[in-house]
């Protein structure tokens, strides 16, 4: 089986547990987002699950090896995060940033084909005009899009049969505008088509409704509901979850539509 | 002054034999014949005793703080006696480095001697008699033996009538006294404690350090000055210009509670009347004396 | 981009150029003066090709034992201060960072203010060492200053970079706290001393101390410029550092010994130079790049040249005394930084 499944994954920190044992297996080519409440462990669990962040119990599994065994380089190429807030102090280039998502393909220099994926990226994410600018001084949005294209760029594969990756993204458009939410989500959408198994935390669930395929629900490190399909998503979920009242209709498109409050 | 350019050292060597045929004609001391004309002496109170017995002919550097008599100034100077730079010492050629064993950084002295250039330590050591050697030991040093011993002579002369003229105030009342020096290199003021020479001129003169304090100088701090309650305050010439006046010198931190401030009992001397004992002593001793006992 | 590398050579080329006319330079200039033309007749003498004539006995030794080696010593300490600057603001992702951070410089401060102090007392089994006991003792106490910090910094599981900056605030004010107690208890002549060493000299290079410190630097700046990518990565944080295949915790481990060892043996030798190590990495950013790949080797390279500079400066303006290298840099540490700031803003503005 491909993909990165966790086998009774759990997590503690001094006794303290955080993450509940978890299996799991991510929908292969999907996207897959984790929802929660703030606290209910979506970021250490998807920690866990890239191989950064060691179980206390359990084990995780990337094509039935032990992530942890896999080496980081050899890790780095098939999988890639994206953590929630990058920053950078210095002044480095917008290419100089995105180049970094490279570094495990190359050993003192980077190679016409770096340099290639790279502008490749730049151009997916709409910030070629910009790839002299100096990173501190682009909006938060701008920087987002460039952080996307460093970890696009990690895990480029246009080949004919590219091979399969998953890429995490923690809360990635948390800070942006609606416009750039959508244009980033409507790239990540585009992503499984080309092997990709997406990990993505969402706030927002209509969002994530609508760009999803699997969708994994997590309270106080525990996992309360695995769906498949956004109509199988009852409002005594939403409550169990979010402790909000849901009410919602299905869309045109056959997606679920909701509305909350108190 | 101190590039190597192929004239000067064409005079360097007519020098060198000169003082080689000068030393020929001196009684020869060991292996040394005499210490020629190159002399770098870094320790202030041997560069005033070298003027007292007119050897100053052989000098060519001294330290920064060799201000005394006013024209050693003219010479080069190569530097504060506790940084001093082995280069610097050795780019006036010297014929020999002299010094009173108070010298640094400590590599320094191995760097001088291993270009092949002699060192000559003189502790002055801690009293007048040790003192008084010391310029002995110059004269011959220098081949001015006569000149030494009749300065010597005259110093131990005057010293006894200027002990005679202050001994009734052995049985005054003692004043306690601060002497307040400042330290350039720490922009600090410090105090002379028991045990230095001044201490001992002090003791001379009829009066007691108000420093319980034994060896170094003493950090001086406002509750220090305070507590030692001193009736007269002696400061040292340039710590006492930064203010100026007795009347100003009050604004010292600490000085306006004492006694001192408040009789305007402060005075000015030269460091380099009291820091060491020198032919000068004697005087200074009875100026003091006059300070601590006046009007008697 | 591949021109943008190329660009990074041609400065680096420029800056060793650069840095072999102040070498030049340094061996030319000072209380004695070297002409090129007797450089060149003094190396061709040591090569057993040329004689020397008697007269010039005493400049050959004076280049040979003093000269040399303080240009050598002096090349090396500014490399280590400039690398180590650039290493320190890349560990603590913090561009107001500098070499004395982690506590090395203030703890070697301390050592050789205790040998200063107690040289003859409590430290007299050190007296064996004979001038080798400050080195010595102020190696030891930059070591052990940063030792402490990086273990307050894991005291916790992994070293998080804002537990090492307090820890290294901390143990940066305890030294200090001590140093200033022992200047403020020791006799006149120890606290002169101190205040001496504190500003720092090249007064005193030999060859042995020289090499020491030639020896233990060369490896080390090997392996840091070799980390240029790692220094990149870390800029994105430790965790998207680790998911691009490095491992942050090993490498600001080795970072920080490494950093530790150079700049301890470097202070030991020379004492405390302030402000090189903050303004030669910053230069370097604005005069080309803040990636790694270049500014490690640019850092070196300039701050070798700097400090070269600034000790044939302090040589010759009150010849045949000399200034402490440390009184220089502090009074044009400061403007230069101020200039900095101003050029960084302008950057930012365009």
């Amino acid at each position: 089986m491909t993909g990165i499944v966790l086998d009774q994954a759990s997590w503690s920190a001094g006794g303290t547990p955080i993450v509940a044992p978890t299996s799991l297996a991510f929908a292969p080519d999907k996207v897959n987002v984790i929802l929660g409440p703030n606290g209910a462990g979506k970021s250490t669990l998807m920690k866990i699950a890239a191989g950064r962040l060691r179980p206390t119990g359990g084990r995780v599994l990337l094509d039935d090896r032990d992530i942890f065994a896999i080496g980081a380089k050899e890790l780095a190429l098939r999988r890639a995060f994206l953590s929630q807030h990058v920053e950078i102090d210095f002044a480095i280039t917008v290419e100089e940033v995105v180049l970094m998502g490279r570094y495990p393909h190359f050993a003192r220099a980077p190679g016409h084909e770096d340099r290639r994926i790279v502008d490749a990226a730049l151009e997916l994410v709409g910030m070629s005009a910009r790839r002299r600018q100096i990173y501190p001084t682009l909006s938060g949005g701008e920087q987002q899009r460039v952080q996307l294209a460093r970890v696009l760029a990690q895990v480029w594969d246009d080949t004919a049969t590219p091979a399969p990756r998953t890429i995490f993204l923690d809360e990635p458009v948390a800070s942006l505008d609606i416009h750039h939410q959508l244009q980033i989500l409507d790239l990540i959408r585009t992503l499984p088509a080309r092997r990709c198994s997406i990990v993505v935390t969402l706030h927002d669930l209509n969002l994530a409704f609508d760009y999803g395929d699997r969708f994994v629900f997590l309270r106080d490190g525990q996992v309360q509901a695995i769906a498949d399909d956004s109509v199988d998503i009852s409002p005594n979920l939403i409550r169990q979850v979010f402790d909000v009242s849901a009410t919602g209709h299905n869309d045109h498109a056959g997606k679920r539509v909701l509305r909350f409050h108190l | 002054m101190s590039a190597n350019h192929p004239s000067l050292s064409r005079r360097d060597a007519g020098r060198l034999l000169l003082a080689a045929g000068a030393a020929a004609a001196l009684p020869a001391r060991g292996l040394a014949a005499g210490p020629g004309n190159r002399v770098v002496c870094v320790s202030k109170q041997i560069n005033e005793f070298i003027f007292d017995i007119g050897a100053q002919s052989h000098l060519v550097a001294r330290d920064l703080t060799s201000i005394y008599p006013p024209q050693i100034t003219r010479l080069t100077s190569v530097g504060y006696h506790r940084a001093l730079s082995a280069e610097g010492i050795i780019s006036m050629r010297p014929s020999v480095l002299l010094t009173d064993g108070n010298v640094g950084p400590d590599p320094v002295l191995a760097q001088v001697r291993s270009v092949g250039i002699p060192i000559e330590t003189m502790a002055p050591g801690e009293t007048l008699q040790t003192a008084q050697q010391l310029m002995l030991r110059l004269g011959r040093y220098f081949g001015r033996e006569a000149a030494a011993k009749a300065i010597v002579a005259r110093w131990q002369a005057e010293m006894k009538t200027a002990l005679a003229a202050v001994a009734p105030y052995a049985k005054a009342p003692k004043p306690r006294v601060l002497m307040i020096h400042f330290g350039q290199i720490g922009n600090t003021y410090l105090g002379l404690t028991r045990g230095s020479a001044a201490d001992q001129i002090i003791n001379w003169a009829g009066g007691v350090n108000a420093l319980d304090q034994m060896g170094g100088m003493a950090r001086l701090t406002p509750e220090i000055i305070a507590r030692a309650a001193p009736d007269i305050i002696i400061a040292t010439d340039v710590g006492f210009d930064r203010y100026g006046s007795p009347a100003k010198f009050r604004d010292l931190p600490g000085v306006g509670l004492t006694p001192a401030a408040k009789a305007l009992r402060i005075h000015r001397i030269f460091e380099t009347e009291i820091m060491y004992f020198g032919p000068r002593t004697p005087a200074a001793l009875r100026k003091i004396a006059g300070w601590l006992h006046p009007g008697r | 981009m591949a021109a943008r590398h190329r660009s990074w050579g041609q400065i680096h080329l420029l800056l060793a150029c650069a840095l072999v006319a102040a070498v030049l330079l340094s061996l030319s200039i000072g209380s004695f003066y070297f002409s090129p033309a007797q450089i060149f007749r003094f190396v061709g003498h040591w090569l057993g090709l040329a004689p020397i004539a008697p007269e010039e006995a005493l400049d050959l030794n004076v280049f040979a034992t003093l000269r040399v080696p303080r240009v050598l010593l002096c090349g090396v300490t500014g490399a280590t201060l400039g690398v180590s600057g650039a290493l320190m603001q890349g560990l603590f992702r913090n561009p107001i960072v500098e070499p004395g951070l982690a506590g090395t410089s203030s703890g070697a401060a301390l050592g050789a203010s205790t040998v200063f102090v107690f040289g003859n007392t409590a430290l007299a089994f050190t007296s064996p060492l004979g001038t080798a006991a400050v080195p010595v003792m102020a190696f030891v106490g930059g070591f052990l200053a940063t030792l402490l910090v990086y273990r307050i910094a894991t005291l916790f599981g992994h070293t998080d970079v804002l537990a090492l900056l307090l820890a290294g605030i901390a143990v940066n004010a305890m030294c200090n706290a001590g140093t200033g107690f022992l200047s403020y208890i020791a006799r006149d002549p120890q606290a002169r001393n101190i205040t001496f060493w504190n500003l720092g000299t090249f007064t005193t290079a030999d060859w042995r101390g020289t090499l020491l410190v030639t020896a233990i630097f060369l490896p080390c700046l090997w392996f840091i410029l070799r980390r240029g990518k790692d220094l990149n990565a870390l800029m994105l944080g430790e965790d998207d550092a680790a998911f691009i295949g490095f491992d942050p915790d090993k490498l600001v481990f080795r970072l920080l010994i490494l950093n530790t060892l150079i700049v301890s043996v470097a202070t030991a030798m020379v004492g405390v130079i302030a402000f090189v190590g903050l303004i030669v990495p910053h230069m370097m950013r604005l005069l080309r790049s803040s990636d790694y790949r270049f500014l490690l080797p640019a850092s070196a390279l300039f701050g070798a040249l700097l400090m070269e500079a600034i000790d044939v400066v302090a040589r010759i303006v009150i010849r045949p005394a000399e200034l402490p290298v440390g009184i220089i840099t502090a009074l044009i540490g400061a403007p230069i930084f101020l200039w900095i700031l101003l050029a960084y803003r302008r950057r930012i503005a365009t």
